[in-house]
This record gives structure tokens, sequence and C-alpha cells, in this order.
């Protein structure tokens, strides 16, 4: 690994300014919070910004740029024909590419229309849906250019990304643990769900860095990491479905998959053989009714070929 | 007998003595401590100590501190099968309704309080002149009180105390916490289904291990003290004698929760039948049901494997390293640098937790790691019971399929923590210095160091020391030549950690542990013929030994050296092994691949045994390189009849403290660390080829 940002020396007893690694943060289809999670780390950002310079983060600072970057940070998957051409292009401009978030690494909530009826979804959400440019699938960051790293979860863990950061800057491994949630909720004398009351959970097949938050909540996992290293999801899924806590409906065992992560092989697996997926195709006039599909363009959406600006999201 | 494996002895257990609630009226006959005055035990109990009981949480039992006895779960009860474990209130005027222990044992057990799913181990600084401070954290003591302690709980601390303060190193912050515990333990009036403390001959009798013993009947307790802090408080209660209907009860009581637990393993020899069975097909049907998840390790009593994880500040000049709870069911646990892990199938995993639970705990800690608690099979998120699963792959021969319980009850290990010395191995480290860097290939460095510590002086060849540096992960180096005035390390860059030390430039300061592990035996090979055979990074550990075999050459019949490299490139000390050439010693080089420069030899290293063979009786030979290069070294020479207990190797394993304390390098009965890294082909029989073990 090469080491990026040697610490600060002094020489001739006067400090010589460092070589900041340059740091973006950059978007395609997601909700911005992992952004905000790392503006959430108030006690370490000074610290953050001292040894690494954001030189884009459209949710901190106005100042962009466009590349070269020593560390870029992308949230979000690849939903437009346009995200798919810029992505190529910032891996093209990045040493070190970091996805961040379930959309980024996996695909996200977006990408449950991944095994659904693109066009049916299309006609039932929007009004027009010529105006909009969207892919058939929302597929995550890796299917289109190489990762280095990726930051996991709906939103991110912060300690794991200061961590990822920190390896980066003294040259070390980050600990970013493949195992299940289970070691750190029974490290953290949380009391098993599954066990306890019968609650489905996905802690045993996802992986941790979240730090339990949900069963220390007294609530399930919902699998926002994804699933780890050699997840067992037919052993579970079967259980949930003829334990002791069972029997239950084949379509509920399924849906407990579909989550953030449910995109993923693993996880789509079992939606894919219990069920699970919201009903197709969704009829469009309960979303839009026809009057008003009938009347005048809207407003508010993307304009027609021509004056191109952000796919919507 | 109690179960032990071919070899070894074990003491047979001692029964409860029958007099163990003797009523009478003696200074240790039982007294009867009324449920009133429980509040009174747990106040004199806090005057010193803080106390830690079973209460309920989150619809589970958990030891948690305490101050007064209403905390505890008077009137609940557990129903727990495999994968299930439900708390009921008892109705008012039900039975049980008015104890406070009429239930299981905790989740969470003791364990959290002997042996923290965290503890700061290292702190390690670089300071602004570039030297290096490694400082062992030492353990603040907290005396502790336990109220509520089953009988396998007290066999799991008596199993825990001889893995951790047992051996020759003993965990620090674990010896500390123990010393200092109390413990008020309760003999249960019930069991769930998934207990089998009978089985396993660990209860559930109160035998030995606590310092105060309550039974808990109507209206109160029958007490008895076991230990002389034990006897002082209960003395100081100043309690009635319990009457002999009481005691009684008491005991009644005991016998019909023993009455009421099935025999469900066949312990008695247990270990043999579950080492005979590795490659039974059972193993692969519970990987399909097994998720891996590690629970059963979290919430086992005895499980102790531990991982470090270090953090550091932004620029890795203060780190930390963290001991925390592992499990050898995570993919990382057996994996070394370079990626590869030892036991990559869940079958494997699943095998080793098991067969080291029941089976070769014996070997290593002379008891079994199980207790019979059943926490394994209660919180298992699928429900595996192990007690199924060991009747299937363990099945005893089908004569004693029918064999009641084991009459053999009471815990089988006197309690070792009331002495704990100081262990035998240092758990410090030494700051030693880079005097001279030689790089000896693209991506492997010799570190010079200078030290004058007698202990890292005393290093002998193919021992190892674990190397901290602020702000990355310990590794274990072995030593490739110890020199009067220090030690040299060759290391190749495999992971950052050893990617950084390869890095290093002279005047860089490093902490070392050590030495660590078991030395080449050179005198095996006195007025013998000597084959030195190594295979790339191999050589470093080899190169120490040699130093030793050519300073003392007469004593040896005749001393030749094999050496392989993947390239001319990649050979090491390419200067002394041409030194060793021309002062006439026996030297044979083979690379895997070279260009049309090369005019050496090209081709696999036992090729070299050809033009001079290692053969025949006389033969000792020090093999060392990539665990698939020694395991064809080995056939060769086996089949050239030179005897296995003369051929010796190093292993290479995941470690993660050197001493026998984290678990991660076990190969079957062995520690690689403690036992090893070096054994003969005969000490490893069929172990060095198992997959997966």
């Amino acid at each position: 690994m090469t080491l990026i940002g040697q610490p600060a020396t002094t020489s001739g007893g006067r400090a010589v300014e460092r070589q900041r690694p340059r740091v973006g943060v950059v978007k395609f289809a997601s909700c911005d919070g992992c952004q905000l999670t790392i503006l959430d780390l108030e006690d370490e950002l000074l610290a953050l910004t001292d040894r690494f310079e954001f030189t884009e983060f459209a949710e901190a600072t106005s100042k962009r740029s466009s590349g070269p970057f020593d560390i870029l940070f992308v949230e979000g998957s690849i939903s437009t024909p346009e995200q798919a051409v810029e992505i190529v292009r910032l891996r093209a401009v990045t040493k070190t590419l970091v996805t961040i978030g379930a959309c980024a690494t996996v695909g996200g909530i977006q990408a449950l229309r991944t095994a659904a009826e693109h066009e049916a979804f299309r006609s039932a959400v929007y009004p027009s849906p010529a105006f909009v440019d969207s892919l058939a699938v929302a597929s995550p960051i890796a299917s289109h250019v190489p990762v280095d790293f990726e930051l996991r979860g709906c939103p991110i863990d912060a300690r794991q990304l200061v961590e990822l950061l920190t390896s980066v800057a003294t040259g070390r491994r980050a600990q970013l643990p493949d195992q299940a949630v289970c070691l750190e909720c029974k490290r953290r004398g949380y009391e098993c769900v599954v066990v306890t009351r019968g609650e489905p959970c996905l802690g045993p097949v996802t992986q941790t860095g979240c730090g339990a938050i949900c069963p220390g909540m007294g609530r399930g996992c919902y699998g926002c990491f994804g699933p780890r290293e050699g997840a067992n999801v037919d052993s579970l899924a079967g259980w949930y479905l003829d334990g002791p806590s069972g029997p239950r409906a084949q379509v509920d065992v399924g849906r407990l998959f579909a989550g953030f992560t449910g995109a993923s092989s693993d996880f789509r697996g079992i939606t894919d053989r219990l069920g699970g997926r919201p009903p197709l195709p969704m009829r469009p006039a309960m979303a839009h009714p026809p009057e008003l599909v009938e009347a005048a363009p809207p407003t508010w959406g993307p304009q027609p070929a021509g004056e191109a600006g952000d796919a919507h999201e | 007998m109690l179960p032990s494996p071919a070899g070894t002895t074990v003491p047979s257990l001692p029964g409860p003595p029958p007099d163990r609630w003797r009523a009478g009226t003696g200074e240790d006959s039982p007294r009867f401590l009324p449920l009133a005055r429980l509040d009174v035990l747990i106040a004199e109990l806090r005057r010193e100590r803080r106390v830690v009981g079973p209460v309920v949480e989150d619809g589970a039992l958990r030891m948690a501190e305490i101050e007064r006895a209403a905390e505890l779960p008077f009137g609940w009860t557990v129903s727990a099968e495999p994968g299930s474990v439900r708390l009921t209130r008892r109705e008012s005027g039900a039975p049980g309704a008015e104890r406070a222990f009429d239930n299981a044992t905790a989740w969470s057990g003791i364990k959290p309080w002997t042996f923290p799913p965290r503890v700061d181990a290292l702190s390690l600084e670089r300071r602004d002149d570039g030297s290096v401070a490694v400082r062992v954290e030492a353990p603040t003591p907290i005396p502790t009180a336990v109220i509520g302690a089953r009988a396998c709980d007290l066999a799991a601390l008596a199993a825990q105390d001889r893995v951790l303060t047992g051996g020759p190193a003993i965990d620090p912050d674990y010896a500390t916490r123990r010393s200092d515990l109390f413990i008020v333990a309760v003999e249960c009036a019930f069991a769930t289904s998934v207990c089998f403390c009978t089985s396993m001959g660990t209860g559930p009798e109160v035998s030995s291990g606590a310092d105060i013993v309550l039974s808990e009947i109507d209206g109160g307790f029958v007490a008895r003290a076991d230990s002389l802090a034990g006897r002082r408080l209960l003395e100081s209660l100043a309690l009635a004698r319990a009457a002999p209907a009481q005691v009684r009860r008491a005991t009644g009581q005991v016998a019909a929760t023993r009455a009421s637990m099935p025999s469900s393993v066949q312990a008695d020899g247990l270990p043999e039948r579950l080492l005979a069975n590795l490659d039974h097909p059972r193993w692969e049907a519970i990987a399909e049901r097994c998720l891996a998840c590690a629970n059963c390790t979290m919430v086992c009593p005895t499980c102790f494997c531990t991982g470090i994880e270090v953090g550091s500040d932004l620029d890795g000049r203060e780190s930390k390293a963290t001991r925390t709870w592992d499990s050898c069911f995570t993919a990382g646990y057996a994996q070394v640098a370079g990626g590869g892990s030892f036991r990559p199938r869940q079958r494997d995993r699943y095998r080793q937790w098991l067969t080291h639970k029941f089976g070769t705990w014996w070997d290593q800690f002379g008891t079994s790691g199980c207790v019979g608690c059943g926490r394994c099979i209660a919180w298992c998120p699928v429900g595996i019971d192990v007690r199924e699963e060991l009747s299937i792959i363990a099945a005893p021969p089908a004569s004693e399929q029918l064999v009641a319980a084991p009459t053999v009850v009471g815990q089988s290990l006197p309690i070792l923590s009331r002495s704990i010395r100081a262990g035998s191995v240092r758990m410090d480290y030494v700051t030693v210095r880079v005097a001279e860097v030689r790089q000896e290939t693209a991506d492997t460095s010799t570190l010079v160091l200078t030290t004058n510590d007698a202990a890292l002086l005393s290093a002998r060849p193919g021992q190892f020391v674990m190397v901290a540096m602020p702000a990355f992960a310990i590794p274990p180096i072995s030593i490739s030549r110890i020199r009067p005035d220090g030690l040299e390390l060759t290391i190749r860059a495999a992971g950052p950690a050893t990617s950084t030390l390869a890095r290093l430039g002279p005047g860089a300061e490093l902490g070392l542990r050590g030495p660590l592990g078991r030395a080449w035996p050179i005198e095996d090979a006195f007025e013998r013929d000597v084959a030195i055979i190594a295979g790339g990074i191999g050589l470093a550990p080899l190169r120490g030994l040699l130093d030793q075999v050519l300073a003392q050459a007469d004593r040896f019949r005749s001393i030749r050296v094999y050496l392989g490299a993947r390239t001319p490139r990649d050979r090491l000390f390419v200067s002394e092994i041409e030194e060793l050439t021309a002062r006439g010693v026996d030297v044979r080089l083979t690379v895997d691949r070279a260009g049309p420069e090369w005019l050496g030899r090209v081709g696999i290293i036992t090729e070299l045994f050809r033009g001079a063979k290692p053969t025949g009786a006389n033969v000792t030979a020090f093999v060392c390189g990539p665990e698939r290069m020694m395991t064809a070294v080995v056939d060769r020479l086996t089949d050239l009849a030179v005897p296995r207990e003369h051929i010796w190797l190093t292993l290479e394993r995941r470690m993660e403290c050197g001493v026998g304390l984290c678990g991660h390098c076990q190969l079957g009965k062995r520690f690689v660390c403690k036992d090893g890294p070096v054994f003969s082909v005969s000490e490893l029989g069929e172990d060095l080829r198992r997959e997966g073990l």
C-alpha cells in the first residue's frame, strides 16, 4: 500500500508545509445520509481536515473539484446513463476509491427495481416517464469500476470511516471485520432477540461494523451492512420459517432479506425463492390520477431533452 | 474413570463428600439464612466489593451489578430449548414464587466479569525523537463478589483458571480479576432441558470453588462456608444452625434436580471417539445448518479465544492494542499474513470448536472444555444441539448406549486461582533499536537489532519474537540470527505490518516480546548427518541453526544444505551462502523459474536430493518453507528412509499472543506457538496433512 501524506516533519526548527491527501466525497443515487454521517464526526472533523484536504464534498463546502483525488468516497448507486459515464471518469482521476453505504456497495433500496419491471415502476411513479432517463437496474459501484475499499451500512458507521482514513494515513490495514453482527452483540452483552423473543434478526448473516445497534435497541437486525463472508442464509431462513418462533409465511421471511441490501446475491437468493418483493405492476392510477397526468406537463420535473439537468434520483 | 485421551492420566473425580451438608453442632455446620437477611449478606459483601448477581433484563437472566436482594429474579422461571429461552413469572403462591434462584444459569455467566469482552492490552507511542515505548496495561483490580454462581459456572471458572493462569504464561488481567473474586454459589433446584451438567460431571451439586454455598429452600437458604473468607462472613452474620430437616430438604432438592436430568452425553471415552471421527460425514451436515455466527463461543463460559485490535491516532504515533473476544468460527481466525486461512470451510470451523471443547482440551489442560451448562444449545440462533451432534459423531459403542448418567459428580478441578503465581513467560516488551538494515530481495529485509536484554540474547534458533510498532498489528517474527549484542530478524513484506517493518531504517525502535516457542533441537543431530532444507523465506528461521551447526561442525557426521527460491532474485543471504560454499559446505540450490542468465538448477527442491541424497536412518533433517513444500520434502525424506522422529519442521499459524493464551494457532491438540513452532514429523502425525485442521 502506498503511504499517502507522510506525517508532518520539521526541518531546521521550522514546520514544513505538508502535502495533505486530497479527499473527495461524491454521490450518485442516494439519500446523502452517509455524507451526513461524516459531518456528524464532530470530535474528529478538525483533525481530519487538518490531515486531509477535502477538495470536493457538496454537503460540506461549496468549493468544487473534479479531481484528481487521493481518496474518493463514493455514495450512491449507478442509476442513470450519465452516472455510469461519470463514475468511470472519477475512477480515472482517483488513487483510492472507497464506496460508502448500502447504495454504493450493493445498490441500496432503489435496487429493488433490479428484480422488478423497470417500466412499470417508472410509469407508476412519474406522470411523464418519458422525461426520466434512468437505467433498468440500480447497480453498485463495483459493477462499473474497481473499488479499493467498501464501507457498508445504511448509513455507514462513522468510526469505520475514521478507521479507514487512519489506516490510509498510517499505512496499516484497516480493521473492518467481516464477522457476524452477533460477535459484537454478545461482546456488548445484548440479549439475543431471536432466542428470547423469536424475533427474526439478520445479525448472524450480516457483516458487523454497526456496533449491533438494532439488537441493542431490542429489535432484529435488518441487514443494512449486507451479507458477511460465508453467510449461511438458507439455514437462517429455514429456521425462521419452521423454527420454534414459526411457522411463518414464506413471503414474510423473504421480505426480511429484501431490505437495503436485498440486492446482494446472498440475500436476493432468499427473496427470489420465498417471495416478498413489492407486488407488480403497481397501478399507475394509485400514484397519479389520470386527470393530473393529462394536464399540462409538470413544472417541477426534469425538462425534456436539451435541458439536461441532474437526472432524478 | 473420567474421559481421558489415551496415554494421559486424569485423576478420577472426587464425588461431593457425603457430608457436604452435614448437619451438626460444629462450627462448620450449615447455617440458615432467612430470606429477609439476604440483604444483610449483600450489604456485608458490598462493604468491600461490587456485588454481581442474576437480574432479569430484556427477557433474559444476566449477571449484573446489584445493590439489594430485591433485584434478584424472585419468582422467575426459565424454559430453554435449542435456540429458544423464555422467562416466565411464577404465579404468586405457586411453588418457587418466593424464590430468587429457582431458575437456571444467567446467559452471560461470570465470564464477562473475570474475562471481559474488551480489555486494554498495550499502549504504544512513537515519540518525537523516533523512540518507541510499549507499555503493558496493568489491570485495575476491582474487588468483586458474585452471588448466584451455579456448579457449572464454578467448573467453567476452574477450566479458565487452567487455561489463563495454569500455563507458563498467565493472563495478567484475568489473574487480577480472578484472584479477588468472592463467590456465593447456589445449588440448583431446577434444570432446564438444555442443562447437562450431570453428564459432564460438574453439577448440580457444588463441591468446590465457592466461598459460600447456598441452597434455597422456602423461607431462606441453607448456607455453608467453603473457604476461610466465606466462614468469616457467615460468622459475622451470626446465623443459627440449620435444622436437620432444612438440611435434608436442601440435599433432597438438589438430588431431585440431578434426577431430572437425563444422561445426554456419554462423556466416558468421548475425546477418543470424537477424535477418531474427524472425517465423519456429519461435519458436512452440521455445516449446512451452522451459521458460523459465533454465538456459541461468545456464551460459552470456558471459551477463551481473543484477538488483538489495534487503533491509533491519525498520525500513527499513539496507538492502543485492545484484547477482544474472538471466535474460531470467524474467517480471519486462522488466517495468516498473505491471506490464506487454515480453516476455509464452515465444517472446518465447527469441527475445530467441537473437537477442541470435548476432545483436545483434555490434552492441553487436563480437563474437559465443556461443563454442561447448555448455553451453546439455547443461544444458538438455529438451535444446534451439541448433545445430538456428539451422539452422532462420537456415538458410544452399542453396548454402552444404555449406560445411565455417570455417578461421578462435583467439580473435577482444584481451584488454582487462590494461589496465582507469576508466570514464567515474560509478557512485557523490550525496546530495541535497528542498527542496520540489509535489503535481501525486493520484498525482504534483514533488521539487525541491538539490545542488552539478557532474555532476548539467550534466544535459541527456531524461536520467535512478537514485534510491536505503534499503529500496527503485532506479528510473530522468527529470529534469523542471534548475535552477541542483539538479534536479526528477516522479514518479508506480506501485509501492512511486515511491509512497514521491512522498510524501517537504522535508528528506528521496536518493541520485542520473547524469545518464544520451541527451538530447533540441534542436539538431535549430534553425530548424525544434518540436512538443512529451506524454501524461500523459510531460510530465515534456519539461519541461526546453520550458524550453530557450523560453529561446532565436528559434532556432525556431515552437513548438507538444500535451498529453494522462487527465482534467482528471491534468494536470501546470497553472499553468506556463497561464502559457505567457498568454505566447502555442501550447499545445493534450486529455483522454481529463471531466465537464461541463470546457470543453476531449476525445479522443485526435492529434485536436489537426487544428486546428494539425505538417505537413511542416520539423517536428521531441519525443514522450513511453505507447508506444501514441507509435506513434499517429508514424503521424499520418508521414501529415503529418514526416520520421522528425526525430521523437524517449523509451522506457521496465526498468532495473536505467542504464549498459548489467544487460541488462534491451534493444530489439533497443539498450540503451535508454545508447543512449537518446531515439531518433529512423528509428533505431528496425520495432523500435518489433515485438511482444515
